[in-house]
């Protein structure tokens, strides 16, 4: 049987990553969750995740701070990103895609289901 | 006063007026509430959903509604502060910080963090209009229950600043310190009007933006003061001259 596949969601809304957290969890996914950039990057050391779900206005910094951060290193460079943000709108996956930015996912008109099709869509 | 070392800011100096970039910030800020309660519906619809679960969601529902509500209702406010008269009259801002700490009670409650009065035996009085103190004081209190660590309480304090016969408000919290770029960050996004959304971290500073507004009505100003472990946003009214008869 194969390992779990291991999610960082970094979300600091606590009630909507809870919900994110349920629906990942649901999903079959490990689930580690952030508040902000610098416990995230605490976590990527500890979890080791196979993808990193990112809102990008995040208390403190904005997910670009995290991203520039990530890429300095080869292997949490690697790492692919999901942006799941209420800004999804203002952003294109082609201008993101140089910070390892695989799917991006509008948390405004998302369905859960969008989430977890996000995250499988990386392992394919 | 803690031995903290404390960085001061001023953060009404230079504000201007509201323009059309109002209208993004405002827009922006409302999404992040309405995208929660329409995701919690969601869960909600799941029949799995277990009575007590269902009550949590809906109670979650309601304190982020209220909170989108707080919003909007001072973004109108703000707008009618030029044609509007407000009295003002002397104040015991503890009675205010009071109230607010009753009606935010639940809401801090359901994100594991309290709200406190740090009573005076001595009640310190001020000028001020009643309904915009109050939206000034429910604004920090907002913002402290974002960046306050869970399990820790948020302290309303109000004291005599030595200069200029001024009351200070202040909503202290306790949460990871503000690296200095964070702060410098803070500080150009509260000299400014509200600035893009890709230039801002988290907020846009619209609900600060808004209580500077307020102050400047009342003839105060708002700052804020950096701690090794949190920061205080206050506002500072005049003293009302009644404190000479106390």
């Amino acid at each position: 049987m194969s390992e779990l596949k291991t999610v960082l969601l970094v979300e600091d809304d606590p009630w909507l990553a809870e919900l994110e957290v349920g629906v990942l969890q649901n999903a079959g996914y490990k689930v580690a969750h952030s508040p902000h950039a610098p416990s995230a990057i605490v976590a990527i050391d500890e979890v080791h995740p196979d993808v990193i779900v990112l809102d990008v206005l995040l208390t403190g910094s904005t997910a670009f701070a995290l991203l520039h951060e990530l890429q300095s290193y080869g292997d949490t460079g690697a790492v692919p990103i999901i942006l799941c943000t209420n800004m999804a709108e203002a952003l294109s996956l082609e201008d993101v895609a140089r910070y390892g930015v695989k799917r991006i996912v509008d948390k405004t008109t998302m369905h859960p289901d969008d989430l977890v099709a996000a995250v499988r869509s990386v392992f394919l | 006063m803690s031995a903290d070392r404390e960085e001061h800011e001023d953060l009404g100096t230079d504000l201007h007026i509201y323009d059309v970039s109002s209208l993004t910030a405002a827009a922006h800020e409302l999404k992040a509430p309405l995208a929660l309660v329409r995701q919690i519906a969601l869960r909600l619809e799941d029949e799995n959903v277990t009575p007590a679960e269902r009550q949590r969601l809906l109670s979650q529902i309601t304190l982020t509604s209220e909170r989108a509500l707080r919003l909007t209702s001072d973004l109108t406010k703000s707008a009618r502060l030029e044609d509007a008269l407000f009295e003002l009259e002397p104040i015991n801002p503890e009675q205010i910080c009071r109230d607010i700490v009753s009606e935010l009670a639940p809401l801090f409650s359901a994100h594991q963090r309290e709200l406190a009065v740090v009573h005076r035996s001595h009640p310190l009085l001020l000028v001020a209009n009643r309904d915009l103190l109050r939206r000034i004081i429910m604004n920090f209190s907002d913002n402290a229950l974002h960046y306050s660590q869970p399990g820790t309480v948020v302290h309303l304090q109000i004291q005599a600043l030595k200069r200029g016969g001024m009351i200070r408000v202040g909503v202290r919290d306790y949460g990871p310190a503000l690296s200095s770029d964070m702060w410098r960050t803070l500080r150009k996004k509260l000299a400014n009007s509200p600035q893009s959304i890709h230039a801002r971290p988290q907020s846009s500073g619209l609900g600060l933006f808004i209580a500077s507004q307020f102050a400047d009505a009342m003839n105060g100003r708002i700052g804020a003061t950096r701690h090794r472990d949190g920061a205080t946003f206050y506002v500072e009214l005049q003293a009302s001259q009644q404190l000479s008869l106390l």
